[in-house]
């Protein structure tokens, strides 16, 4: 018979995946409408569900078909007259009113436009889902990227303008590897932008000036992983700095700021990082498990940012990431740069040897 | 009343959100919550610029802040209708007190601010908020861009120095007084980086596991000879006795390779090691391998394996047993 403490114990390393399976599937269904908030971003919580599970090898409790096709509803297309390509990309959800359409030509709307953030989860939704990308009108994505990079290498998230920084940088270098295609961004002013945001402690900051913080170092990291320009644009003493700035964020699980409290999500940012840096592997993994687990609701499944709170599905889904990284038994493995599981970046390189085959045969 | 009830809204057909046959991650809005969003996308489709619109995006902002089609569209109308900015500046003011840590919020104040090329208020508003939640990252980052674009430099020091008295290991007021001293001074000269490095030590004294004040230390040093500042390394060995932490014994192994980058003396090199055995088997062991790892590095660019003078002709390193002093 266990006694209360080894229950207890036996209890906090239980996962439970199919708690978590479930809270995926009811985020994909309905929520409810204190949920109003999340209505322009609903696409990067459907990626956030829909990642979790193939991080969970659960994708065969979903109808894949179906959801491609909500998504291809999402992209805003070129006009006949193609007036609109530097607006071009996807959309967060139908909150702008336009007719439910998977093909084109796109409909004119003083006001209808891509969000940098809804293309990128967009695309990495319909990869995971096992797509092959071939009704993206990739052209005019690129079009619409390449309208929102600012002089300074930065990039605002729609063409009405918004805020700028280093994250929608990272949503742009998602959008250019996916694609194979880096002509919708000057490479050299993102570096540049990505530099300038090195703080003086060695972590990146959202831009020149401001403190650093794990969130917005992953996306400087990843962002020249992906460029394939970490070692040109960070010389070794620098990456050295960089790693020490990342490994000291780990307290239990990991915070984002140095004196702040630990946040599941930051063992996927720090952890993903770490892992980009070759470095991961001297992290503490069992008190990063015990915390993650610690967030864990054993009753709705999901993970949330601190223990006794409220699971959502961004920490749902980050929880399962940072586990996956510290090698989790039967979850997936994730690419820490892009954060889609190996599986599905596997059928993105079959599906760019394709493009390229085929442009080879198109002269 | 629902606006499909009121008569001066019958002339608009309202527009429902279209998620096709298979919605995904559909929220269930209240009859109140759709009535004015479809109302809302029917004034959007439109274009139209009148007050009836100006008045509903009210409406609409207060169901869900975070919708940035609707603050577009609100932007568009204050200026179509010629709108009275300080009001707008009196509404924005009250909706980001209510939800701080929106995006959307932030960046239309900065954008009234602009139009109304007034920052007069701004410092004393942000104050507020930062006394609510003090590491608010939006509100340092619109302080940030206010004193930059507007050159308001001067009371910031005082500020930082004020927040710090309150909360020594609050790191965002920590990179405010990075960010002020090197917009502003800067740190090249002798008398700012001592005055900067007292008062760091002055702080560490006072608290001694303050991660904040040690990335500041090391962060203002680390291009400027960290090594060869004058004292500095007997102050903090002086410090390692009574206000131990595993801050300090890194800034100590930091101190240490930099010794060893300019004169490569065995000395600092075992001295530079044991810190590190020290961190991880006691004061840092859950970073216990990375401070191994590190070891190990520091024994491979430093130690006596460590190649010194050419390579032989095939490539291979020196054999092992030469002293190394570049």
């Amino acid at each position: 018979m266990l006694s209360p403490l080894q229950l207890e114990e036996f209890e906090q390393i239980d996962f439970l995946r199919d708690r978590h399976v479930r809270f995926f599937q009811r985020t994909l269904q309905v929520l409810p409408e204190r949920y109003a908030s999340l209505e322009t971003t609903r696409l990067t919580v459907m990626f956030f569900a829909v990642s979790g599970l193939d991080v969970l090898d659960a994708l065969d409790v979903i109808d894949r078909n179906n959801m491609i096709e909500w998504i291809y509803s999402l992209q805003v297309l070129p006009t006949e007259d193609q007036s609109n390509l530097s607006r071009c990309g996807f959309r967060g959800s139908s909150h702008i009113g336009i007719p439910y359409s998977v093909k084109g030509p796109g409909v004119l709307h003083p006001y209808d436009s891509g969000h940098v953030a809804m293309t990128y989860t967009g695309l990495t939704s319909l990869l995971i889902l096992g797509d092959d990308l071939s009704r993206v009108n990739k052209q005019a994505c690129l079009a619409g990227l390449k309208a929102l990079q600012l002089e300074d290498g930065s990039f605002c998230a729609v063409p009405e303008g918004s805020e700028n920084d280093i994250r929608f940088i990272y949503c742009a270098a998602c959008i250019c590897y996916m694609l194979d295609d880096w002509s919708g961004m000057d490479i050299q002013k993102a570096i540049e932008y990505i530099r300038g945001s090195m703080s003086y402690d060695n972590g990146f900051g959202q831009g020149a000036g401001l403190e650093s913080h794990g969130g917005w170092t992953f996306c400087a990291i990843a962002s020249l992983c992906l460029m394939g320009r970490l070692e040109e644009a960070l010389s070794q003493r620098e990456l050295d700095r960089i790693r020490r700035w990342c490994i000291m964020r780990q307290q239990s699980g990991f915070h984002g700021r140095p004196n702040k409290p630990v946040d599941t999500c930051y063992s996927f940012w720090v952890g993903a990082t770490l892992e980009l840096l070759d470095v991961f592997q001297y992290t503490n993994y069992e008190k990063n498990r015990n915390y993650i687990l610690s967030t864990q609701d054993r009753l709705v499944g999901g993970f949330a940012k601190w223990p006794d709170s409220h699971p959502d599905p961004l920490h749902a889904y980050l929880g399962l990431c940072g586990l996956s990284l510290i090698g989790e038994p039967n979850l997936r493995k994730v690419h820490p740069a892009l954060n889609i599981t190996q599986r599905a970046f596997q059928h993105l390189q079959q599906l760019q040897q394709t493009w390229r085959d085929n442009a080879g045969t198109c002269t | 009343m629902f606006y499909r009830d009121r008569k001066e809204w019958a002339d608009l057909e309202p527009v429902p959100q279209d998620d096709g046959p298979n919605p995904v991650v559909k929220i269930a809005y209240s009859e109140k919550f759709s009535d004015v969003y479809d109302y809302f996308r029917a004034l959007l489709k439109k274009d139209e610029r009148s007050d009836r619109a100006f008045a509903l995006t009210a409406e609409a902002i207060e169901l869900n802040a975070a919708n940035y089609t609707v603050w577009h569209y609100r932007r568009v109308l204050l200026q179509a209708l010629q709108k009275d900015l300080r009001e707008e500046m009196r509404y924005i003011t009250d909706i980001i007190e209510e939800q701080p840590k929106n995006y959307q919020v932030w960046h239309h104040r900065r954008m009234v601010v602009e139009w109304l090329n007034d920052p007069s208020e701004e410092l004393e508003f942000i104050a507020d908020i930062l006394s609510q939640d003090a590491k608010n990252y939006h509100a340092w980052q619109h302080r940030q861009w206010v004193i930059q674009e507007y050159k308001l430099w001067d009371n910031e020091l005082e500020f930082v120095e004020k927040l710090l008295e309150e909360d020594v290991r609050n790191n965002s007021v920590w990179n405010q007084r990075h960010f002020v001293i090197s917009h502003t001074t800067g740190y090249s000269s002798p008398a700012i980086l001592d005055r900067e490095v007292q008062y760091c030590l002055n702080q560490i004294r006072k608290a001694p596991h303050n991660e904040s004040a040690w990335n500041y230390l090391k962060g203002i040093l680390q291009d400027r000879g960290m090594s060869s500042h004058p004292g500095l390394l007997e102050q903090v060995l002086e410090l390692k006795e009574t206000h131990c932490s595993p801050y300090l014994l890194a800034f100590l192994v930091d101190c240490y390779e930099d010794a060893l980058e300019n004169n490569n003396q065995k000395e600092t090199l075992n001295r530079a090691l044991e810190v590190c055995e020290y961190l991880a088997q006691e004061k840092d062991t859950i970073r216990k391998e990375y401070w191994l790892f590190l070891q190990r590095s520091l024994e491979s660019r430093f130690g006596p394996s460590a190649a010194s003078g050419e390579p032989l002709a095939d490539g291979t390193e020196p054999p092992a047993g030469n002293d190394c002093h570049t």
